[in-house]
């Protein structure tokens, strides 16, 4: 029954906004409207339903740090005489409408020249007159629901990823070739003229040279880096393998014993760099190390000599005074100068509804300023405020991890002594019946060892099963986090906004019950404010399904910030608010007084998430299931009994007794998930081996951490793990087969049978079942 | 059977041809991002001049 904004989709409340036909459930989304049906892009509804963003009223100096020569220069990516290039990461596009509306910004200001989007990592690159101020450029996108990011400094490396894909054509050039100049010989015709065949053989190894050279060269270089540090690594015995396999066919060529094994050469590197590949792609749009600093803004006003200046946020020293904006967030440690602040802690807590601040008080870095301008002077220097501190003490910690790492490189090892033993044992039994094939045994048995199946296995199973997660809203940081999800003894939940909801939607009201006019009243001056907890009520009134009539205009509308709202509904006076606001003496809940009469209150609680205590049983069953809350004990009833399984329940937990936590589960010897949303569990996130951060919106925030799930799918979690185990199974399962391949192929080796034919059909063969094996168990399990 | 070397020539042009086209390819960007083209083509071809193929409301006609 309720209609949803023509823009955004979100529910219309009251009476809504409305143009024609079209209701909006703000000013904000009626005016993008207007915007793109004056400029002729109507499409962009017709696209895609409801696509559009719903903007944020921002401050119109909001942008004016890009003024700044020194910011301006960061982001600026090339500027001639008259247009400027820059490149701005949007994190809000989400769907082919954006898309269009982006591409087609120019009809909206003639001054940008051109705006071309990449989706996947969710950046425009757009080139803009001069005469057009950049400020501006960032103004006109927050207005129409794309606020750019400048607090994210994303370079992804460009030429890394492109020289991968040179030394992948190359090689792949260089199979393709030789396979087809090798073709007589597969074939066994003897037919083919004796110049025929050497010429193809020589083309077949100047061919083969850029492979040697340019497209294996990081296997090189990452087996020499091994050895360097006395360690053994999968890519030591590749190496071998590769060389003897080329050193062979050198061999073969020179003394006009044939082709070689050129094409089997050129196969291994081929499909080695193809899997390299497939566990490369991952999620480019995503950031899993952030610093402290993207969060904070990139500059802030700052007042000095009663002027107000921009500076740069690294710039403030402590004592500076500081001018923060509506919707900015507090750069560094501070306190208040003017009287009263709303500070919203989302980011720090997960708790969304705001904080108020009295003078004098301290604000941590990392709060949201709700409400007007306010004055606040610097306590610390942004790198030194608490938050920094605890990011930085967990960051160091983070660089001794991946146990996984460490075992797949002692399998190599054991790998690599076993080649040696077959290798040496071979040799020692041709001794005895032909000396002169002693060499071309054993470099036989390098060249069939040589690992490609198996380095094989790794990347495809887990890049599969990566993912399949991905579609399940678990998005992970690299596939080795794979390895660590299936290490874990021990998961510990933050509550606040990971368990629980971040808004506070679960309302009660105390009081006398209002009538339905009366009700209606209440919703009609609720709608009239954008706070967070007017708009729970209105929604909780609308719930009710009374009869109202909504056609009434308030009257003497007036909201004090952090107090509460009041107005005039036909003949009655009503006033929502705090205990303050109506005059009582201070206490919980939001009162609600008609006509000066205190008629009763509401109390807000935050809800579980959906689907969760199912899922609680399911883990507790099979893992240590921690809960770790900030908050005061006051919800421990209601955490009792969603999860009766539930034992490891502490309640006022800091963010350091959050990390210290965690550290003393490891020195215990347990592996611990940590799975949490705000930056209070940065640090816990961190020192934890596998830390899930949780999301609503998995583009915009999330602090540090291994994979980022979203927030409505924290309840198939389980399912999810469940995935990441059979994961294991199946790279058991590739491993048997790729044994199977080497120990058949060490049967042709060691008795002398490994001819060219021989290589090139096992080679492909073991490479590609992998491949399959790998796909077909991951995709079409349930 | 001389024609068997000119056919080697050949092949081995052809592979040349493609690899250089991939690498121009590549060092273009042709691969940098392989979602957002798909989705562009989509798009009507609209003229500024010349909407005479919108609908009083301004919306397209499908």
């Amino acid at each position: 029954m309720s209609e949803s904004c023509y823009h955004c989709g979100d529910d219309v409340i009251g009476k809504g906004y409305s143009l024609g036909d079209k209701k909006f459930c703000c000013n904000g989304c009626k005016s993008v409207y207007q915007l793109l049906h004056e400029n002729g892009l109507n499409s962009f509804y017709a696209m895609e339903e409801q696509a559009g963003v719903k903007p944020k009223s921002s401050d119109v100096h909001r942008y004016d740090f890009l003024d700044l020569p020194a910011i301006r220069e960061r982001y600026i990516d090339f500027e001639d005489e008259n247009s400027v290039h820059v490149k701005l990461f949007l994190p809000a596009i989400h769907c082919s409408s954006c898309i269009y509306l982006l591409e087609n910004i120019h009809k909206i200001e003639p001054r940008i020249l051109s705006c071309q989007t990449n989706f996947t990592e969710r950046t425009a690159t757009i080139a803009f007159k001069k005469s057009f101020p950049f400020p501006e450029l960032a103004l006109l996108l927050d207005r129409i629901g794309y606020p750019p990011n400048f607090e994210e400094k994303k370079e992804v490396n460009k030429s890394i990823d492109k020289t991968f894909l040179y030394q992948m054509g190359v090689a792949g050039f260089a199979f393709g070739s030789i396979m087809l100049w090798s073709f007589p010989e597969y074939l066994g015709i003897d037919e083919a003229p004796a110049g025929f065949r050497s010429l193809t053989a020589y083309l077949s190894f100047f061919v083969s040279i850029p492979v040697l050279l340019y497209s294996a060269r990081d296997y090189y270089m990452s087996a020499f880096k091994a050895i360097r540090y006395k360690q053994i690594n999968i890519d030591v015995p590749i190496t071998l393998g590769i060389l003897a396999l080329y050193a062979q066919s050198c061999y073969h060529i020179f003394s006009g014993l044939g082709p070689g094994y050129m094409d089997s050469f050129a196969g291994f590197i081929f499909f080695l760099l193809i899997g390299k590949w497939f566990q490369r792609k991952t999620y480019r749009s995503l950031s899993f190390d952030r610093d402290y600093a993207s969060y904070f803004p990139v500059a802030v006003l700052r007042i000095k000599n009663e002027e107000e200046e921009i500076v740069e946020i690294e710039k403030i020293e402590e004592g500076d005074h500081l001018m923060i904006r509506n919707d900015e967030i507090v750069p560094c440690d501070v306190i208040l100068v003017s009287d009263t602040a709303q500070i919203d802690y989302s980011f720090v807590t997960g708790e969304s509804v705001p904080v108020t601040i009295k003078k004098g008080q301290l604000v941590y870095a990392g709060g949201r300023l709700i409400g007007a301008k306010t004055r606040f002077q610097a306590k610390s220097k942004s790198e030194r405020s608490r938050l920094a501190n605890l990011w930085n003490k967990s960051s160091n910690v983070s660089e001794e991890r991946s146990i996984s790492q460490k075992k797949w490189d002692k399998l190599s090892a054991y790998f690599l002594v076993g080649v040696i033993i077959v290798a040496s044992i071979a040799a020692i039994s041709w001794a005895f019946i032909d000396t002169n094939r002693i060499v071309s045994t054993v470099v036989s048995v390098l060249i069939v060892a040589c690992p490609c199946a198996l380095a094989l296995s790794r990347p495809f199973t887990y890049g599969n099963t990566m993912r399949k997660m991905g579609r399940s809203g678990l998005y992970l940081q690299n596939t080795e986090v794979i390895e660590d999800i299936n290490e874990v003894t021990d998961i510990v939940f933050d509550k606040t906004g990971t368990l629980t909801k971040g808004s506070q939607e679960k309302v009660t009201f105390e009081g006398e019950m209002l009538t339905d006019q009366e009700w209606g009243s209440v919703l009609i001056l609720s709608n009239s404010s954008t706070h967070v907890l007017s708009r729970t009520i209105a929604r909780w009134i609308k719930n009710k399904n009374l009869s109202i009539d909504s056609n009434v205009e308030v009257e003497n509308y007036n909201e004090s910030v952090g107090q509460g709202i009041e107005g005039q509904v036909s003949d009655q006076h009503i006033k929502i608010g705090s205990a303050k606001f109506m005059g009582l003496d201070a206490q919980d809940g939001t009162f609600i007084s008609i006509n000066g009469e205190v008629r009763g209150k509401f109390m807000f609680a935050s809800e579980l998430r959906d689907g969760l205590e199912s899922m609680m049983a399911d883990l507790t069953s099979n893992y240590t299931v921690h809960v770790l809350s900030g908050d005061s004990e006051k919800d421990a009833q209601m955490m009792q009994e969603a999860f009766p399984s539930l034992e490891n329940c502490l309640f006022k937990q800091s963010p350091e007794d959050k990390f210290a936590y965690t550290q003393q589960l490891q020195e215990q010897g347990k592996h611990v998930m940590m799975i949490g949303d705000g930056l209070n569990d940065s640090g816990a996130l961190a020192k934890a081996d596998v830390g899930i951060a949780i999301s609503e919106d998995v583009f915009q925030f999330s602090p540090n951490s291994n994979g980022i799930l979203e927030a409505n799918k924290l309840h198939k979690l389980t399912s999810i793990l469940v995935t990441s185990n059979f994961a294991k199974t199946v790279l058991r399962i590739c491993l048997a087969f790729s044994i199977f391949y080497n120990i058949v192929g060490l049967g042709f080796a060691i008795t002398g049978n490994l001819t060219p034919l021989v290589a090139a059909v096992l080679m492909p063969i073991s490479s590609i079942s992998i491949v399959i094996i790998s796909t077909v168990f991951i995709h079409f399990r349930k | 059977m001389g024609i068997i070397y000119l056919m080697l020539i050949v092949s081995l042009i052809i592979a040349l041809f493609f690899l250089v086209s991939f690498l121009w390819a590549t060092k273009n960007g042709q691969f940098e991002d392989d979602h957002t083209p798909s989705i562009r083509i989509l798009f009507d071809d609209e003229n500024n001049e010349q909407p005479n193929y919108l609908e009083d409301d301004g919306s397209t006609k499908v």
